[in-house]
């Protein structure tokens, strides 16, 4: 004799556990965290070469954890800057997921562990995907899309997973606009038709506008953050 | 494609739920893939067999229900699907639609012996 169970449960429960724990750790430091999502070669690792020179000047205390299927170079370009960047390599994973951060971040107070008291701002670095990272709660304020012109101005219809999800899209490499076929008002148009409240930067990290927005998008999240409410 | 993983994680989610139930057989995993969640249900499938293959679980069969994109317009209410994003109602035309449902990743019931 069968019997069917109705079970009704998320599939990524305990992904999602792991995350509402760091969010609220993150929200016991007053840290804001930043989950950078893109295609390889979009550009994350630049803005956040960059970011972190910007921010380091203007006094802030900043840690990025990196992740990548493999090498360790991108956290190897991240720590010339003075401020703690670990490598997340995953082997063959296509996304980070929550344990993941937890295992990177360390237990707290465990030797070895990233200090989360008296950091302003946690990036997280996602492995170059615009398909899996979405999926995955990693106890962030925000998700961040990175799209540069070089990619073609379709990817919001054909990634509405991620365009959904994102608080942010960086609408970057802008300074190559001259040199391609990219329309920048249909890629915004499909972008805010898949999420009507995501909001948008144009930045390049060779001419301007530069990150100066994006800083400043940053520098409000954490205002927000240390007066005590969500980063939301 | 992380496929692989998801199944991982449907057959943790389901011995969680057999926790009490040590010994009892599952015949059919029933779970509810939502079009843009970013996951294919063939491959789900397949990663899901493979996943089981030699465990207790081995020959329980993976039910999946594909969940399009629909959309609750916020004037007058009518749902409708729409895979492409255009979120003009087909009712008053309004374009300011609310997604209700395709992004799930659920997992929704279980057949036991």
């Amino acid at each position: 004799m069968t019997e069917r169970v109705e079970v009704r449960q998320n599939v990524l429960k305990e992904n999602d556990r792991i995350a509402g724990e760091l969010r609220d750790e993150l929200a016991r430091h007053r840290v804001v965290c930043v989950n950078l999502i893109s295609s390889p070669g979009a550009g994350k690792t630049s803005i956040l070469e960059d970011t972190l020179k910007a921010m380091g000047a203007a006094g802030r205390r900043v840690a990025v954890l990196t992740g990548d299927i493999q090498t360790d170079r991108d956290a190897d370009r991240l720590r010339r800057y003075g401020f703690p960047a670990l490598q997340i390599t995953t082997g063959g994973t296509c996304h980070l997921d929550a344990s993941m951060i937890r295992r990177a971040l360390g237990q707290p107070g465990a030797p070895g562990a990233v200090a989360l008291e008296g950091l302003d701002v946690l990036f997280v670095e996602n492995v170059g995907n615009l398909v899996c990272p979405a999926s995955y709660d990693l106890g962030e304020d925000a998700k961040v899309v990175v799209l540069s012109v070089a990619e073609g101005d379709d990817k919001p219809l054909k990634y509405p997973g991620i365009f959904r999800r994102a608080r942010l899209m960086l609408l970057h490499k802008i300074d190559l606009l001259p040199h391609t076929r990219f329309d920048r008002e249909a890629a915004k148009a499909d972008a805010r038709r898949v999420n009507p409240e995501i909001e948008i930067l144009e930045t390049s990290c060779v001419t301007a506008p530069g990150l100066e927005h994006w800083v400043g998008w940053i520098e409000q999240r954490l205002r927000e953050k240390k007066a005590g409410g969500v980063a939301s | 494609m992380h496929e692989l993983s998801i199944a991982q994680s449907i057959v943790d989610s389901v011995r969680d739920h057999l926790a009490g139930q040590a010994g009892r057989r599952v015949l059919r995993v029933g779970v509810r893939i939502g079009e843009i969640s970013g996951v294919n249900a063939d491959a789900l499938d397949f990663c899901f067999g493979m996943t089981v293959k030699d465990t207790e679980l081995d020959g329980a069969a993976l039910d999946v229900e594909r969940i399009p994109v629909r959309f609750r317009c916020q004037g007058c209410a009518t749902e409708f699907d729409a895979s492409d994003f255009v979120l003009d109602c087909p009712t008053c035309a309004r374009k300011d639609a609310k997604i209700i449902a395709g992004d799930e990743l659920a997992l929704a019931y279980l057949e036991l012996e």
